[in-house]
């Protein structure tokens, strides 16, 4: 691509952005909607770079990473075993998949009120609820992943003397892996939003509790900072999870 | 791993594995639906659980046994919980508001996606914004929706329709830029106009992936309504089974919990039936799409 | 009333990224009426661009395609065109597929349905009008294409290795149809292929470009009468010379 259509590329790409911020400031300016709860993009800025410096809100970050990667480490990590075991061995397959299927609709969500039970209101809960968020997608994806190999490598490794676990490992699960990943990715997504939703419900710390936070001091403006940051943290974190997985573990398969 | 190359088994070594190999056979050969193995295990833990109930290995209170769950099953279909508010009126309610946002963004993403689909400078500068609005947590937004909206049916569907509609407007955007080019090219040399072409072959050509698309806003709907609705309401299956755990029933909760499972079932797979019943012509996706 | 295509030095150029693409140079060629002219080369000769080029679907570089007096800026039904993988639309049953030009065109149903009957006899494939392109096989499909470009009476067929994705015994059958289908149906067709066989077996005349770029290399008329022998000196002889002509 020449030079010149790069740049033009890159002012388009601005150019939607630019034109919400600029229409959504005029709206605050011109108070076409009442100020007290419609912010404009200048007071956010005030209130991120002078209410919340980023010091403090960098510890509420760090809570909710923290919630947010142990949770679907534990979900997730259990999905993979669980996934690639029940895909493996076929009868133990058939046998877990009664109750996966009939938990699985259920929202990670809606398992808080039992979550509050089992685990009283400390951050257990809200572990188990963001791992829940994890496990579905992995387990789901992991077994199909491994369900679908080509008989053909099988075949093909058996020929060149490879058997047993060696098989599973240096074979099965690499053929899996890319099904993995797309689970690995929407695990994460769901967590996320687990995160989020456990925060905002009940917690003392972590974004979620910023958004909830705002709405009790009655000021908009952190509201809407509490979202903005809550966005960008999922899109910088998906974006990343995003390049590890598929653009460079995954080469093989989904290409650059 | 294949079953069918049961030699794959053989040669795991030990006399555990061989064993394995002949009970797997000989199930295998009574051709035994996988319906049955899941419902024989399901049937085991709830047995099980009944079992640790009964022996004291689990605490009622926090493990209500199958048996008492069936007395509240029925009892939340005549009297409900709370008192009055039965099991079809929650799964009404929350049905309907499922309903109104996820057809309210539909309405909007689909025209909306299908022209920023086929405008590539709208589509550049619309992709960040709708990245952006994509990536937020759309309960984060509960505050912000209640101090513009108040606490009223309107802020329950307006998030759900706001969940919604990234998702498709997504998904439409990328079905029209993935229309397979010969689809066109071929319209082109039969004659047709550019609106022709917008109609009779963008549009069938899209609707596999719009659909995919609409498959998963419905399941974040779902996911939204539950959220939203255990603030603030009584109505709802959400509000059930947060109700629930206020009075310390917590066999209502995991009856709840039932009910949304089977909702939530009905709801990921509603679309694939319409979807086979509206696309007879169907094959897989990589064929219509680049 | 069918017309000459002229190829009047034409140069086509792609500037993608930062790769830039001479597909074709200074290539001048012309089709007369009702010929059966194939375009044969090794990949990267510019035979499927050359194509394009004369259906409209892209624009020289340098140089103009004419038909008749005309020339040609943009695809057209007098143009019709065949590809590789059918590109018939899912959505839509065989015969819906063949109304598809008329019907864009505003043709009245009664008519418009009778000629694709008319059509669907003609590629042999009664029985099968309503079923949907993924229930026909690959040689069925490419009988619905061609039918479906004939449908709206185009001067010419223009055709990208049509039966490249058959298997040899489908191939050799969809050729003796073609064949056939051009007899009742006289048009100028414009056949590219890999195969010199096949070009043999159809063609009036066979053009033979060179790749990188591609250039025009030879032409070969081919004298035979049809139906073609293909185990024939005179064929065999053809294929040698050919075949040198593109190695």
């Amino acid at each position: 691509m020449s030079e010149r259509s790069f740049q033009r590329n890159l002012l388009i790409s601005w150019s939607g952005v630019i034109v919400v911020l600029v229409v959504w400031q005029i709206i605050n300016t011109l108070q076409i909607v009442n100020p007290g709860i419609f912010p404009g993009p200048l007071q956010v800025v005030d209130t991120a770079l002078n209410r919340f410096p980023f010091s403090d809100v960098l510890a509420h970050v760090r809570a909710s990473i923290q919630r947010v990667a142990l949770g679907f480490l534990i979900g997730g990590g259990l999905g993979v075993v669980l996934g690639v075991t029940s895909g493996w061995y076929r009868l133990l397959g058939k046998l877990l998949w009664g109750p996966i299927e009939i938990l699985r609709p259920v929202p990670p969500l809606a398992w808080i009120p039992i979550a509050l039970i089992w685990f009283g209101l400390g951050e257990e809960s809200k572990v188990f609820i963001i791992s829940l968020g994890a496990f579905f997608p992995v387990v789901t994806s992991a077994h199909k992943g491994m369900s679908t190999i080509d008989p053909l490598l099988f075949r093909a490794a058996q020929s060149l003397g490879v058997k047993g676990p060696k098989l599973l490992l240096k074979v099965a699960i690499p053929a899996a892996l890319p099904d993995i990943a797309v689970g690995i990715r929407v695990g994460w997504s769901l967590s996320f939003g687990s995160l989020v939703a456990a925060e905002v419900l009940a917690a003392q710390q972590g974004l979620g509790f910023l958004v909830m936070y705002g709405r009790e001091l009655g000021e908009v403006e952190v509201i809407v900072y509490g979202i903005i940051l809550i966005g960008i943290l999922n899109l910088v974190t998906d974006h990343l999870l995003y390049r590890f997985l598929f653009q460079r573990q995954l080469r093989w398969h989904f290409g650059t | 791993m294949p079953s069918s190359d049961t030699s794959l088994h053989a040669t795991t070594a030990g006399g555990r594995a061989s064993v394995r190999r002949v009970v797997w056979r000989r199930l295998r050969r009574l051709r035994i639906p996988d319906w049955v193995y899941g419902l024989v295990t399901v049937l085991f833990l709830l047995w099980l659980w009944e079992y640790a109930v009964d022996h004291g290995h689990l605490n009622p209170y926090q493990f209500p046994p199958p048996s008492k769950l069936q007395g509240t099953f029925e009892s939340l279909l005549e009297r409900g919980f709370p008192r009055g508010i039965t099991t079809d009126v929650h799964l009404r309610t929350t049905l309907s508001r499922i309903l109104k946002g996820y057809v309210a963004a539909t309405a909007l993403a689909i025209p909306s996606g299908l022209v920023i689909g086929s405008n590539s400078i709208l589509d550049r500068a619309a992709l960040p914004i709708i990245t952006f609005a994509r990536s937020v947590a759309t309960i984060s937004l509960l505050p912000l929706a209640v101090a513009w909206f108040g606490v009223g049916e309107f802020t329950r569907v307006f998030l759900i329709a706001y969940g919604c509609y990234w998702i498709i407007v997504t998904s439409v955007v990328e079905a029209v830029k993935g229309v397979n080019r010969q689809y066109i090219h071929a319209a082109q040399t039969l004659g047709a106009s550019r609106v022709q072409i917008f109609f009779r072959v963008m549009l069938p050509a899209s609707l596999p992936r719009i659909f995919s698309g609409m498959r998963v806003a419905l399941g974040m709907a779902f996911l939204v309504i539950i959220a939203v609705e255990m603030i603030g309401t009584v109505r709802g299956l959400g509000a059930l089974i947060m109700e629930a755990r206020t009075f310390y029933r917590t066999d209502v909760t995991i009856v709840g919990m039932f009910f949304i499972a089977i909702i939530g079932f009905v709801l990921a797979n509603v679309l694939s039936w319409l979807e086979r019943f509206l696309l007879p012509w169907m094959t897989d996706l990589d064929e219509v799409q680049r | 009333m069918s017309q000459h295509i002229v190829v009047d030095r034409v140069t086509k150029q792609f500037d993608l990224a930062d790769e830039h693409t001479l597909a074709l140079d200074d290539v001048s060629l012309t089709i007369e009426a009702n010929e059966f002219v194939s375009i044969v080369g090794r990949s990267g000769c510019g035979k499927t661009t050359l194509l394009n080029l004369i259906a409209g679907l892209i624009t020289p570089t340098k140089g103009e395609v004419r038909i008749g007096n005309q020339v040609i800026t943009r695809p057209g039904p007098d143009r019709g065109m065949v590809f590789q993988h059918s590109a018939l639309f899912p959505w839509l049953t065989a015969i819906d597929n063949i109304q598809f030009g008329p019907r864009n065109q505003g043709v009245l149903r009664k008519e418009r349905l009778e000629q694709a009957h008319e059509l669907i006899e003609l590629v042999r494939l009664k029985g099968f009008e309503k079923k949907y392109p993924r229930e026909l096989s690959g040689g069925m499909q490419q009988r619905v294409a061609i039918a479906r470009a004939l449908a709206v009476d185009p001067e010419m067929l223009l055709m990208d290795e049509p039966f490249g994705a058959l298997d040899e015994l489908t191939r050799a059958e969809m050729q003796e149809e073609l064949l056939r289908i051009w007899e009742a149906r006289k048009k100028t067709v414009v056949f590219v292929t890999h195969s010199i066989l096949e070009a043999i077996y159809l063609s009036d005349r066979i053009i033979v470009l060179s790749p990188h770029p591609g250039r025009l290399r030879a032409e070969f008329p081919i004298d035979l009468p049809r139906p073609r022998q293909r185990s024939s000196q005179q064929f065999m002889k053809l294929y040698e010379d050919i075949h040198d002509a593109i190695f």
